[in-house]
């Protein structure tokens, strides 16, 4: 195993195990978490089968299939989280206003 | 004529302490009802202000003109307004287009006049670089708009209580004017232009919006676009 391959996959079970302590939540969520880390390990310790992948998906080397398909879960969780920002700005304007107006009208009486 | 207290003028001001009572004080004494929402000045509007017959909101923090505008409309509605105006707190409005806006909108039996410092009868000193600025802004409009208007970015607009209860600005900083003419679009509400004056001085030009504040406008509405 080379320094690269320990590096990561250290990494992808403290990603793992930090997640389940802030989740921790239901049995899926716990699932998902050992499916994500259990393939990703598999894929860092025998990165041939990537490249096997890629060559089915048409590109040829996997760690270029991997680069290709981050950028797109990249781009939509940028897209996720604006669209959160957004909606957040919403609620928070709509509170502002709210006692903005109730102020107003409490000075008035 | 209608009576002016059922009229209600929206005045969105953020720092403008040093033309805002004389603005305010010129549409109150017309006899509307002034609605200032002040958002959240750091200046001594609020003082400025005081002793004034008028409704003084004020944001505790900076939202954007948009959203000031929204805050005016949702307050006026509350009181019961018959019709709502939208007026520019750093004096560049004459106040006489007021009355001038409500004719139109009654007699064309329209929910909304928007005022255009480029219909025939209007008089503004524009500069040409604003002039073509404001063009492009015309198209883009129409384009995202499907409304043609002659003027893109104008503080002074008169509706009904048909527009304020369709239209609701959540765009909090400038792509609003955008907004008012998608909504307008979008609720197939009737609208109308109306001549007006636009004076530009040496304190609207440097309170302004700057030529670059155009790209940002722009940005906002393709934002808009996208997260509907």
């Amino acid at each position: 195993m080379s320094l690269i391959q320990i590096v990561l996959t250290v990494f992808i079970l403290l990603i793992a195990v930090y997640m389940y302590r802030r989740l921790r939540t239901t049995i899926i969520d716990l699932l998902l978490i050992l499916v994500f880390a259990v393939v990703g390990v598999f894929f860092v310790i025998f990165p041939d089968t990537t490249t096997e992948i890629a060559h089915f998906a048409g590109v040829n080397r996997g760690a270029d299939m991997i680069f290709y398909l981050a950028i797109l879960f990249l781009l939509f969780l940028v897209i996720k989280l604006y669209a959160r920002l957004r909606r957040l700005e919403q609620h928070f304007t709509e509170w502002v206003r709210k006692k903005s107006i109730e102020e107003m009208v409490k000075k008035e009486d | 004529m209608e009576i002016a207290q059922d009229i209600f003028v929206i005045i969105p001001c953020f720092n403008e302490a040093a033309v805002i009572r004389q603005t305010v004080e010129a549409v109150h004494s017309e006899g509307y009802s002034v609605v200032v929402v002040d958002d959240a000045s750091t200046d001594l509007t609020t003082q400025v202000l005081s002793g004034l017959p008028v409704y003084y909101i004020k944001h505790p923090i900076n939202l954007g003109q948009g959203a000031a505008i929204q805050t005016g409309i949702d307050f006026a509605k509350e009181k019961g307004a018959r019709f709502f105006v939208t007026f520019d707190a750093d004096g560049q409005h004459e106040v006489k287009d007021i009355a001038q806006m409500i004719k139109v909108l009654i007699d064309k039996e329209v929910d909304i006049v928007f005022g255009s410092r480029f219909l025939p009868g209007a008089m503004t000193n524009i500069t040409p670089s604003r002039n073509l600025l404001l063009n492009a802004g015309r198209y883009l409009n129409y384009f995202v708009s499907g409304i043609l208007l002659s003027d893109a970015h104008n503080g002074i607009r008169v509706f009904n209580r048909r527009t304020a209860e369709n239209i609701r600005i959540r765009e909090n900083r400038m792509a609003h004017a955008t907004e008012f003419q998608i909504s307008v679009a979008r609720n197939q509400l009737k609208y109308a232009e109306c001549p007006v004056h636009i004076y530009y001085n040496a304190y609207s030009i440097k309170k302004g919006q700057r030529g670059l504040a155009s790209i940002k406008i722009l940005f906002e509405i393709i934002l808009y676009k996208i997260f509907r």
